[in-house]
């Protein structure tokens, strides 16, 4: 999580916060009942428990828990949120209805196994919906865009590139972009963000495990002979 | 299918063997190795399919910024029943039950309750939330022309280039030190248990303890260590670590490489030697402007392949456009703050 460590404003994690922040408006200080913990202190508590634990601990109305839940999740939500629309102001709403939509259903909500997969799923049909209603005319508007979760072929972290290798990757890319956007969107979410098929199902919304794993075999299969040279 | 019959298709699906590449633990690891011994002629498709594992991400890899996750934060604690879309309205199974129902009223407190806190905020003028923010971030910038050194409660020291900018927090979290740069920097970090994060731009370096330069400018991210070691990470997930005298440059289109790097050329300027290296004369000028806070202009044609080396310590402007000047022909005339650079 080193990354996202540094992303994550340095502001609302800092314990003084609270302490600065009574000695200047003793009148204000029951604001630390809307935010009670601060992220670091939340990481603490969370960090080693499941995704159930979490959950739970949400769902009974744990302030702490949310905010660890929105600090671990909100960047991956918005940087997939970027890949299926490309649209910052709908990314941010669709997250912010998300969230707001899940605290207020506290108390009620069903138990979860995967946070990630629940949220990226759920972003996603809200996404979906938004798309839908803005562009009513198209009919079939529901399905991906065309240039949903293209592909980049990253080089790996070695010093020296040699040519030959650069060739191929453009190639590999070149063939990875030709997939449908659904087989690259699980390519991204098997690889980059190493998702069981299970996990990669739910946020897909199939019934079944095993058609996330025969969309990846489909998408690996046309790319076999690319692989092999 | 055993292991030992799997090609290149077959690991690139293989739930177990992908675990192992993103997420290795002690037990993948442990069988993964082992299993490699057992079979060496695999070794080559192994390091292929991981190869691809590595490498395929998305390439709409946008990070969020700060100001947007502290503003959603935000939005998400104080929305309010009345704003909010009514499609979520529609979504209830049950909307007379859960109207009244203790959480909900219980729910309807809090939000009137930070409604009133953010009014009662306004109407004073202060934005609450975004003042606390402000306060506790300090904040450094050089203009051109001045170097400064930094102390920090951790016992940090940071030498700040001049035409560069440094925050951080003023106390530092409990698990955490992190600094924000623009420009360039010279880090002693002392040691403390805590990792030690600069975030540059979108790149980070994660530090335990160490001396090290680093440099960025509208062409890219140079790091340089010095001692110790470090980690970058790129925005791209790419992680590469460095070890003493060794520079990682990041170019502005994301490609990276590692070389060598002179001590002197690199870190000389925070002990005031204002170094060229085989410099071409862009190098030499914008090195000038910055270090001296100048303004350079040029007139007439300067060949291509103009370079120049030399080093001085803590010479003045004068001394400097001298030097050059004298060994490659040059005439200079400094009024002020402006250097007028004229091939005869």
């Amino acid at each position: 999580m080193g990354s996202f460590l540094i992303k994550s404003p340095l502001n609302i994690r800092n314990p003084n916060n609270h302490k600065t922040f009574m000695v200047n408006k003793p009148h204000k200080t029951k604001l630390s009942f809307v935010v009670p913990f601060t992220h670091s202190e939340s990481t603490k508590i969370f960090e080693k428990k499941s995704d159930l634990e979490v959950w739970n601990s949400f769902n009974k109305g744990e302030e702490a828990a949310f905010n660890y839940i929105y600090r671990c999740y909100t960047p991956i939500l918005f940087s997939v949120g970027m890949q299926i629309t490309g649209n910052v102001d709908l990314v941010k709403d669709g997250i912010q209805n998300l969230f707001i939509d899940l605290r207020r259903k506290r108390g009620t909500l069903s138990e979860v196994v995967s946070i990630k997969s629940y949220l990226l799923k759920s972003l996603q049909r809200d996404l979906f919906r938004t798309m839908k209603k803005e562009n009513s005319q198209s009919i079939q508007s529901i399905e991906l865009p065309e240039n949903a979760f293209l592909i980049e072929v990253s080089h790996e972290t070695k010093v020296i590139q040699m040519e030959s290798e650069n060739e191929i990757n453009t190639q590999l890319k070149q063939a990875l972009n030709q997939l449908t956007p659904k087989q690259r969107q699980a390519l991204i979410l098997l690889y980059e963000e190493g998702m069981s098929y299970k996990e990669i199902a739910e946020v897909l919304e199939f019934n079944q495990v095993k058609t996330a794993r025969k969309l990846v075999y489909r998408a690996i299969e046309s790319l076999k002979q690319l692989l092999k040279n | 299918m055993k292991f030992k019959d799997y090609d290149i298709e077959h690991f690139l699906t293989d739930e177990f063997f992908i675990q192992w590449v993103k997420n290795p633990d002690e037990n993948n690891q442990h069988f993964w190795e082992k299993w490699i011994s057992e079979h060496p002629e695999k070794r080559q498709v192994v390091q292929k399919a991981a190869s691809v594992i590595r490498s395929i991400q998305a390439e709409q890899n946008s990070g969020i910024s700060d100001s947007m996750y502290v503003d959603m934060f935000e939005n998400i604690i104080h929305a309010n029943e009345w704003n909010r879309d009514q499609t979520y309205k529609a979504d209830q199974s049950n909307p007379w039950f859960s109207i009244f129902s203790i959480r909900k009223i219980a729910a309807t407190f809090v939000i009137g309750f930070c409604m009133w806190i953010s009014y009662e905020g306004m109407i004073k003028g202060i934005k609450i939330e975004s003042e606390t923010l402000e306060t506790m971030v300090v904040s450094k910038a050089n203009p051109a022309g001045k170097k400064s050194i930094l102390l920090l409660a951790d016992g940090t020291k940071i030498h700040l280039n001049a035409a560069s900018k440094i925050s951080y927090p003023e106390v530092f979290d409990d698990n955490l030190r992190s600094v924000k740069l623009e420009g360039e920097a010279y880090f002693e970090v002392a040691k403390d248990g805590r990792p030690f994060i600069v975030s540059v731009g979108d790149n980070a370096i994660n530090v335990l303890g160490t001396s090290f330069n680093v440099k960025e400018n509208g062409d890219g991210l140079a790091v340089a260590l010095v001692e110790g070691k470090v980690r970058v990470n790129d925005k791209r997930g790419n992680q590469v670590l460095l070890d003493p005298n060794e520079m990682l440059v990041i170019r502005k289109d994301g490609k990276f490489y590692k070389s060598g790097f002179d001590q002197m050329e690199i870190a000389g300027w925070k002990e005031m030697y204002l170094v060229f290296n085989k410099s071409s004369f862009e190098e030499t000028t914008s090195k000038i402007e910055e270090w001296y806070g100048v303004e350079i202009e040029v007139k007439g044609k300067i060949s291509k392949d103009w370079v120049y080396s030399g080093q001085y310590k803590g010479e003045t402007l004068e001394n400097v456009l001298r030097g050059i000047s004298h060994t490659s022909g040059l005439k200079y005339e400094l009024t002020g703050k402006k250097v007028k650079i004229t091939k005869p």
